[in-house]
């Protein structure tokens, strides 16, 4: 048996397929597209090659993330709180709460006993505290995004950013820099930031052990040490911290598959054109 | 002496200009005025706006018999000055302007502020937005730099929206991927200017309506110079703006006005 999940996130997609002992075969991240449908197909085909499968060999295909109804040929569509709380028991069993901070929004979830969603908490209207922060941050400072946490690494303290909003951050940012701050305690400044203002949104949920941050920011080991101090419990992170979404997915549709779930009876790929 | 005309500056040091306005103690009409930007030594340009603002009407500042700054930098005037709040004087700069006015909106480049006024010019109520972008300036600036437009054309430009674009999101940040978005869609300039007014409208009338907004309502700072915006607040707010000539203008005029109430 063969289960795919895809994760049509904000800024980035991806796919994962899992056999009936849900171990990983082939798990894929790429960029998103303005193009949804077309990129669903194109990244459901590049995984299924690179696990060296055929798409009529998926079992059941379940699609989450905020364009999940882009992916016409998913079985069935699951919101990705559900989504994130199944991948992330797979891999932390012991969860009580999920902080998953996403390219344009942020959210808490808290698990109950026996590993589903008991309650949510969630930012999707203003860019503080999301993956945008510190795309907009870092690129006025000039810096990728995988460097972040080794820049913040080498700080000693950090600088205070009193702005909450993003577009004021940015020109303190500038202003910090006049003044002769260090890059290394701004981007420490940053992490600090979205970690208070995405630690204090998860404390409505009642902070208890074990807590994972998942989620693309959570490759960053600044903000994730930021995040463990506000927290002041040791936090755990996927090994993968993208595909946690797709993963639940994946595992959700052996779920719906072994309660024979209706499929999608016009489930087809269409030919994929991958330009050169 | 009684009879002398005698003269009273203010002047508003803001973080991006610096306004000075000179009136005459005769019913208090405005004699000159002056701005300039602020640039990076507040001392210096408000010595210079205040000179600026004397050789205007031709006289020294001998012939001052006050001065009120206010402003960000109100404390940093190399001359005696009383300092007042700017939104004090913002409100009795109004009161001048438009005696019927209750409500003032002042929009600038970061805050935005609404305040309800007494018939006498005092701030009754008070509040500023400055944790957020959208309803500020900055968010019509962040805006027309995706889309090549002048600030100054913004307002006219808007006003020939016949389909404002509806912005999914309030977050200035946000709507600035979907402002590309709907460029790659076919939205026209005007359209997508358009929706940014009305996103900034209703945040700045939740800001009036928090402060029990009562009629008439007028509108300062460089907002008032965005025809677009202004007809955005009104249609939203269902009252009309009252907007001064020199919107920029009416926080220095009311500290003149202070000034020569002392």
């Amino acid at each position: 048996m063969l289960f795919a999940g895809l994760d049509i996130g904000s800024t980035m997609t991806k796919a994962v397929i899992v056999d009936g002992n849900e171990k990983i075969l082939a798990a894929l991240v790429g960029p998103t597209g303005a193009e949804h449908r077309h990129l669903a197909f194109q990244v459901m085909d590049e995984t299924v090659r690179k696990a060296g499968l055929s798409f009529e060999a998926l079992d059941f295909i379940v699609a989450t993330g905020y364009g999940r109804i882009n992916v016409p040929f998913a079985d069935k569509q699951v919101t990705e709180i559900t989504c994130h709380a199944r991948g992330i028991r797979a891999i932390f069993p012991g969860t009580r709460i999920i902080i998953d901070i996403g390219g344009q929004d942020s959210k808490g979830i808290k698990l109950n006993d026996a590993g589903t969603v008991a309650n949510f908490v969630m930012n999707d209207k203003c860019a503080a505290g999301t993956g945008r922060f510190l795309e907009v941050i870092s690129e006025t400072l000039g810096i990728r995004l995988s460097d972040l946490a080794l820049i913040s690494a080498e700080a000693e303290g950090f600088v205070k950013i009193s702005n909450m909003c993003t577009v004021f951050a940015e020109h303190e940012v500038t202003s910090r820099l006049a003044e002769g701050a260090r890059i290394a305690e701004i981007v420490a400044g940053l992490h600090e930031a979205i970690a208070g203002r995405v630690v204090n949104m998860v404390r409505h949920l009642g902070i208890e052990k074990d807590v994972v941050v998942t989620g693309g920011p959570a490759k960053n080991a600044g903000l994730v040490k930021a995040i463990a101090d506000k927290v002041g419990l040791p936090v755990w992170v996927p090994p993968e911290p993208f595909i946690t979404g797709a993963l639940g997915a994946a595992l959700l549709g052996k779920g719906f598959a072994k309660r024979n779930a209706t499929r999608n009876q016009t489930r087809r790929m269409e030919s994929v054109t991958f330009f050169a | 002496m009684n009879n002398a005309i005698r003269y009273f500056a203010g002047v508003d040091i803001g973080s991006v200009s610096i306004a000075a306005v000179l009136i005459r103690s005769q019913k208090r009409e405005m004699a000159a005025s002056e701005m300039i930007p602020s640039g990076g030594n507040y001392k210096d340009a408000a010595r210079k706006v205040l000179n600026g603002v004397l050789s205007k009407a031709g006289i020294g500042v001998a012939d001052l018999a006050g001065i009120v700054t206010t402003g960000l930098g109100a404390e940093s005037a190399p001359f005696p000055a009383r300092q007042v709040s700017d939104i004090s004087c913002q409100a009795m700069g109004c009161r001048r302007l438009f005696p019927q006015v209750r409500t003032v909106i002042d929009i600038g480049g970061q805050f935005t502020k609404a305040m309800r006024i007494t018939p006498e010019g005092r701030v009754a109520d008070f509040l500023m937005s400055e944790k957020c972008a959208t309803g500020s300036g900055r968010f019509l600036q962040v805006i027309a730099r995706i889309l090549h437009v002048n600030l100054s054309e913004i307002g006219s430009l808007s006003l020939q929206s016949e389909t404002p674009v509806e912005f999914s999101t309030n977050c200035a940040v946000f709507a600035e991927s979907e402002t590309v978005s709907r460029i790659a869609e076919g939205a026209k300039a005007a359209d997508i200017l358009a929706g940014v007014h009305r996103a900034m409208a209703a945040k700045v009338s939740m800001l009036a309506k928090r402060v029990k907004m009562e009629t008439e309502v007028a509108l300062t700072g460089g907002g008032g110079e965005d025809t677009g915006l202004v007809q955005a607040v009104g249609d939203t707010l269902g009252v009309r703006i009252w907007v001064p000539e020199q919107p920029r203008l009416s926080a220095a005029l009311g500290a003149a006005c202070l000034a020569a109430a002392d």
